[in-house]
């Protein structure tokens, strides 16, 4: 559903290869496997939760963009995917105003 | 034909992502009130029947001997679709020393006060949770006030099992927990026969959109 909700949300214009994991580990596994130039990520997901996919790819020096699309509107949520190196943080339920928006602000349209 | 109370997997998703919503909604407010990071983690969804009710209660107790609940009850309060249930949180038995801990309270807690204490923070996980519920599904949810079910009980006491008048119900299932401390507990929403058609109504119609 969250998934779907982003991909309808995603620019029309955008010429990119969409890829969807349904949690934190086939995520990662896709950033490995170069897949991950761009990458909304949730937070709370069974297996591996956001936090630790930041965690990993930060490790492993992924260079992939990510911006954070969670639920969890704690300000220290936020805090901490920024300082795992998340571009941004985008609040659910998202809409494709809200995702325009952020994308815009750092040039990525 | 009996009404068979069931969920497709569209409405389950969809189900799915505004308890998400909802849980973080809850989550951020009991933040607010405890200073401190809560840790959220996969909202559970699923139809329990009457007759496993104990097993199921065990299961999201994960084996605490004791622990104290606090009931609440919700209904629509306007529209046509009857969505109505309980919401019961649940504190593990260490619960009470973490929050008196966290809340900075000095010495012993008297029963009172943990009454008190529980009234409170189930009042503002439950609420928070519904509104944000109602907000999303665009209802409109009245809810009783909060009642202790007991203290330091045994998890098969919170629902009593003997007098149930429904034999399937949708259950919600959300977790909080604290880093380094022994603090959880669970809201389960419970809404039970009718009441799951009333949701699944309500999920079409935002499918639909």
């Amino acid at each position: 559903m969250a998934r779907k909700q982003v991909q309808k949300s995603l620019p029309e214009a955008w010429d990119v290869n969409v890829t969807l994991a349904t949690n934190g580990i086939e995520g990662i596994e896709a950033i490995r496997n170069g897949k991950g130039e761009m990458v909304f990520l949730d937070l709370t997901m069974p297996d591996m939760d956001g936090y630790e996919v930041l965690a990993k790819v930060k490790e492993e020096g992924h260079k992939a963009i990510i911006i954070v699309i969670s639920a969890d509107i704690q300000p220290e949520a936020r805090e901490r995917v920024m300082g795992l190196g998340a571009l941004d943080f985008i609040k659910k339920p998202v809409n494709p105003e809200k995702l325009h928006a952020v994308l815009s602000a750092y040039g990525l349209l | 034909m009996n009404p068979v109370y069931a969920l497709s997997e569209d409405q389950r998703d969809c189900l799915q992502e505004i308890v998400n919503v909802a849980m973080g909604q809850a989550g951020d407010s009991l933040a607010r009130y405890l200073e401190t990071f809560i840790q959220l983690s996969v909202p559970k969804i699923r139809l329990v029947e009457s007759s496993e009710l104990v097993p199921e209660l065990q299961k999201m107790s994960e084996g605490a001997e004791f622990i104290s609940a606090v009931r609440q009850g919700f209904f629509t309060a306007k529209g046509n679709a009857q969505i109505r249930g309980e919401a019961i949180v649940v504190f593990g038995d260490e619960s009470f020393h973490e929050l008196a801990d966290l809340l900075a309270y000095d010495g012993e807690l008297s029963t009172q006060d943990q009454t008190e204490l529980l009234l409170e923070v189930a009042n503002i996980l439950s609420s928070a949770c519904l509104i944000g519920l109602a907000e999303q599904m665009d209802v409109e949810l009245g809810f009783s006030p909060p009642s202790v079910i007991g203290q330091n009980i045994t998890i098969h006491r919170v629902v009593n099992a003997d007098r149930l008048n429904w034999s399937r119900a949708l259950f919600v299932e959300i977790k909080y927990t604290l880093e380094q401390r022994s603090f959880n507990c669970s809201l389960l929403l419970m809404m039970p026969g009718e009441a799951i058609d009333a949701v699944t109504a309500t999920l079409d119609l935002l499918l639909a959109d």
